[in-house]
Formats: structure tokens, sequence, C-alpha cells
């Protein structure tokens, strides 16, 4: 950092974040500045060093040197993950989960979280109770296992779709934003001769969109990250979701600690296949940041 | 005075038709809600007499319960201080301890200083960056965690450019645990900071505008503004915290860890995991040590709640 670019900075408008701004920018500002950009780097390495190792060759990385940077530099590896079957297959059935789960949870969601957003109504005050409960005491692992078993949805791609229709949380905050748009709303289109379908659908529906693509985004990100379910009932390897070949692949070299040697996977397929699922996200994320940062600050004003 | 009672009374019931009639349209939208949580929530409520019984998937629940009721005998492995369970119930405490408060703490430091740095565009560019990998999957973490620590892994690389000795993170408990935390740390802090970052924005500029003008220095500032201004917040985030302390992290552990880390770092949820599914037990012992966490967390959630209500602070039910 250069000494002089400290004085235009001060300039800036920077009293908006709550802090005065009439102190001169001084040492602590460096100490504040130096912490912070240690936590960023420590966030950031593991980034780094996961690239570093997919496009070095897999003797560079058993090698006791430091592998701080590129060492041997080839690219077999994005090779070997861009022919895989199994990793496109893997995408294919979780670009299905995006879609179509999307989608899917995003309107089971909505509807639950408007209809309980609404005055009193006959049994309002019962399924708020029967939802509440689920928040704090369930059945558990086994029996949920037992009852998906029952229904038939073993080892089909409905198992990943189907039991993630309503998401608590998510409905809340649905609930609390269309709460919070005024009342008058609704009461003058009722005069208007609307009924409660067509005031969601005309009215409320078209003024909530930032709060749609908010919770409509942690879906997303929820079924592009999905391999539990697939994981428990999924036995039929042209069904599994990306992240859960990938899971399969790293399983590998956990449980085998001691000797690498014994590794089916190389270390850089591995990470390259790591960034063959998060750069899609690495690339939207900056730009959505706000909407998952509006979920997280709508969420917390609990009614 | 009793007779409005009564009047109202008749009323009430006298118009539910009317009533039903009048939000007809919200009963329909609310009936696919009603339908999904009775079966993916109430019906395994139900599936916990597996608890009591040695269970047989073909016949069914009620078919094991009639045939194979065993009474309280599953649950003999809570109650006769089995060592393995214990060291469980051990390490789930000791993890879900851990890793609320450290995870407290660490999102109120970077929350303060994301909120004290001065410099614009790296404000903007660190929260970015921070709040990110709170949206990777613990699939991927695990095989950054693997990489980095691993024997040929770049931290021993370092260790041992430094003049240290290579080490095993993830095959010593100790350092596994340790590794728990940071992980979830790395993960979850920036993401966490948020809340607080907004609280922060919400604090009122004329208080420090007074407390420059009674010529407070920055740390008091923080001290006697900002802190007791995210007080609430942040005790009642640590408050929402507890019901959780039992799930000390299912995916986070189970795509971490191995066989050589189990006396360290295997919860309950790993536990029960593996009893069912590797070990083949009978589910009907998995069911039981589950029903005994849901009761003890629906059990913290009450008390804390009450606890809290004492003290004064909002409650959460």
């Amino acid at each position: 950092m250069r000494k002089n670019d400290f004085p235009k900075i001060e300039r800036l408008p920077l009293r908006a974040r709550g802090t005065a701004n009439n102190h001169r920018f001084g040492w602590p500002d460096v100490v504040i500045f130096i912490i912070l950009f240690l936590y960023v780097l420590a966030v950031v390495f593991p980034f780094y060093n996961a690239f570093v190792v997919s496009i070095s060759s897999e003797t560079a990385y058993m090698g006791s040197d430091l592998l701080l940077w590129p060492k041997d530099i080839t690219f077999e590896a994005y090779e070997a993950v861009f022919t895989s079957k199994a990793m496109w297959n893997g995408l294919g059935i979780t670009m299905i989960l995006l879609v179509f789960g999307t989608a899917y949870q995003l309107f089971f969601t909505v509807i639950t979280g408007y209809a309980m957003s609404r005055d009193k109504w006959f049994g309002k005050n019962f399924v708020m109770n029967m939802i509440l409960v689920t928040m704090f005491f369930g059945g558990g692992l086994v029996p949920y296992y037992f009852l998906i078993k029952s229904l038939g949805l073993y080892n089909t791609i409905w198992v990943m779709i189907i039991p993630g229709a309503i998401d608590t949380f998510n409905m809340l905050l649905m609930r609390n934003y269309f709460a919070s748009l005024p009342r008058e709303l609704e009461e003058s289109a009722k005069i208007d001769g609307a009924n409660d379908i067509q005031i969601f659908l005309k009215v409320y529906l078209p003024l909530s969109l930032p709060m749609l693509a908010t919770v409509g985004l942690f879906f997303a990100v929820g079924n592009w990250n999905s391999w539990y379910n697939g994981m428990l009932f999924i036995e039929n390897g042209s069904l599994k979701p990306l992240q859960l070949v990938l899971r399969e692949m790293i399983a590998t070299i956990s449980s085998s600690t001691e000797s690498p040697s014994s590794t089916t996977y190389s270390e850089n397929l591995i990470m390259a296949s790591i960034f063959f699922t998060i750069v899609p996200m690495m690339c939207f994320y900056p730009f959505l940041q706000r909407f998952f940062v509006k979920g997280i600050v709508v969420g917390a004003i609990k009614g | 005075m009793e007779n409005t009672l009564i009047y109202r009374r008749q009323s009430k019931w006298h118009h539910v038709g009317k009533r039903i009639a009048q939000s007809r349209f919200l009963i329909l939208m609310i009936i696919p809600a009603v339908v999904f949580y009775f079966i993916f929530c109430y019906i395994p409520m139900y599936g916990i007499l597996i608890a009591f019984t040695k269970y047989y998937p073909k016949l069914g629940i009620w078919g094991s319960l009639t045939e194979h009721f065993v009474g309280w005998k599953n649950f003999s492995v809570i109650f006769n201080n089995d060592p393995e369970f214990l060291n469980v119930i051990r390490n789930t405490i000791l993890i879900g301890i851990g890793k609320i408060l450290i995870g407290w703490v660490a999102a109120i430091v970077v929350a303060l200083l994301i909120n004290e740095l001065r410099m614009r565009s790296f404000k903007k560019a660190s929260q970015i960056i921070v709040t990110f990998p709170h949206f990777l999957s613990w699939v991927v973490i695990a095989g950054f965690i693997a990489s980095l620590f691993s024997r040929t892994g770049v931290i021993d690389d370092i260790i041992q450019a430094c003049g240290g000795n290579r080490v095993s993170f993830l095959a010593d408990g100790n350092f596994f645990l340790g590794l728990v935390f940071v992980s979830d740390i790395w993960k979850e802090a920036g993401w966490s900071s948020i809340i607080y970052l907004a609280t922060m924005a919400g604090i009122s500029p004329e208080l420090y505008e007074a407390a420059d003008i009674d010529g407070a220095t920055r740390m008091q500032k923080v001290w006697h503004i900002t802190l007791p201004g995210i007080k609430p917040t942040a005790v009642l985030l640590l408050i929402l915290s507890v019901g959780g302390i039992l799930s000390a992290g299912f995916d986070q552990i189970f795509n971490l860890y191995n066989p050589l880390v189990y006396e360290q770092v295997d919860i309950l949820d790993t536990y029960i995991y593996r009893q069912t599914f590797t070990n083949l037990v009978n589910p009907g012992v998995g069911t039981a040590i589950g029903l005994f966490k849901s009761v003890v967390s629906f059990v913290l959630v009450i008390a804390v709640d009450r606890i809290a209500k004492l003290c004064g602070e909002r409650g959460i039910l």
C-alpha cells in the first residue's frame, strides 16, 4: 500500500455506516485493515490451493516440496473431469433438481407463507401450531428413512424433490414479508370484488418479487448442494446428483489418510471436480449477494 | 355478563360454516402444507414407536409393535452408561457448545472489524468474499480440508519449510477437533456477521456524534455504543442456538471424519447413522437414541426460553 493513498480515502463519505468520521486515519485503521486482510486471505487460500493442486501434476503434489504455486502445469485433470460421464450425468440430475425442485419448493412455500400472513381465518392458529411444533420436535432419522421407503420414493429422483416442499424458515420469511405490505391493498381489492386467490396473484405477488428472488435463491443453492437425501436413498449411480458424485470421490481420500497411495482418484482430479461444481456459484454470487443479505435481514425481524 | 359469554360461545360455533366459506380460498392454499407437514413430520413422530420394538420393516410399525414389543430395552445403551455412547454424548456437547460460543464471538468480531474499516471498496469486496463459503456444501469443504491438511498437503509443507515436523492432522483426534472448529468459523463467521452489521447500521449516528463531542476515543465508542447496540440481537441469537446443541453438525463431521478420529469427533447424529446403516444394528436402537436427542433438545429449548423470560429478555416461544 502506498502512503499517499490514505488522505484520498479519508475524503469518502463513510459516516453512513454508523461510525462518525472525524478521527484522522491513524494506526488503528491500519491494524483493522491488516487483520481483515489476513482473514480474507485465509478465506481465499483454500480456493487458491485447490486451484494450484488441480493444475499441478500428481507427482508435484505428492512430493514434499512446498506447493504454493502451480508446478508442472497440466490440464489433464480438467480434461478428465470434462470427459467424465459420471460428472456430466451428475450435473444433469443436479440441473433437474435446480429447475424443477426450486420451482416446486417456491410454489408451496410461497402459498403457505401467504396464507399464514393473512388475518384470522378458520383454522389458522391450528395450522400455525402444527408447523411450529415441527421446528422443535421430530421423529429423527430412522423413522424418516422407513417412511420414505414405504412411500415408494426409494431410489427415485423424487426423493430429492418431494420431501423439500416447504422449508419452515423460508416460509416464515415469506410470511413476514407479506405481512409487512400495507393491509389497505387487500381491503381495496376486496371492495373491488377480488377473492383471496386473485388478491394474492395480482396484488401481493407482483409486489414481493425481490423477496421471491431471495427465497428462490436459497432454494436454488440448497438444490445445487444437495447430497444427503441422495446418499440415503439413491443406489442407482445414474441418479446421483453432482455433490454426491463428488462426495464419493473425496471419501476415498479422507478414509485412507495414512496411505495416500491407495486412493482411486488423484488429488488434482478431485480438486478439478470441486471447481467444476463451485465455479458456477463463484460467477453468480457477487451479483446476487444482496438478495441473500436481504433474506437474513428480513428473517431476523421475526414475528 | 354471563349472558354475553354464552351468546358469544353460541355465535362462534353457529357461524363455523360461514367462516369456513369466507376463508375457503385461504384454506385451499393451506391444504398442501397441512398434507406435507402431516406426511413428512408427523408420520415420523408416529414412527417413534419403532424405539420400543425389535423392528422388522416387513411387519411395519404396528406389526413390529404387537409382535416384537421390547419395552425400554433399546434404550439400554443410554441407561447402562455404555462407554462408547457416553463418549459420543461428551463429544456432542463439547462440539455443540464450542461451535455455538466460538461462532458467536467470531461473527461479532468480524462484524466489528468490517464496521470499523474505513476503506469503502475493500469493505464491500471483503464482505462478498467472507460470506461466500456459507454457500458451499460440506462436501466441497471436506475436499478443501483433505487437500490442505493431508500428509502431502500444503499446510504440512509449510510446517516443514519452517523447520517443523509433519503432522497428520486428519488422523490425530485433537488436531481434527481443532479443524472442526476452524472450518466452521471459516464457513460461517462471515455470513453470521451480516446480521450484526445490519444492526450496527441501525444504531443512531447521533449517539456517535454526541460521543465525539464528549471526546470519546474510538475504542470507547465501540465499547459504549456499538456493543450495547447489538446486545439484544446477540443475546437473542445465542438463545436461539441453544436448542441446536445436540445437533453438532452432521454434514460437517460426516464428510470430514474417519475411523481414526471417532473417539474425539463422533457425535450423536453420526453415531445413529453408523449404527443403523453401517453396523446394521436393529433400527429400534437408532430410533431410541434419536428420540433421546429430540426430547433433550426440546427440554433445552423450553428451559432456555423460560430462563430468558425470567431475565427480562425476549423469549423465543
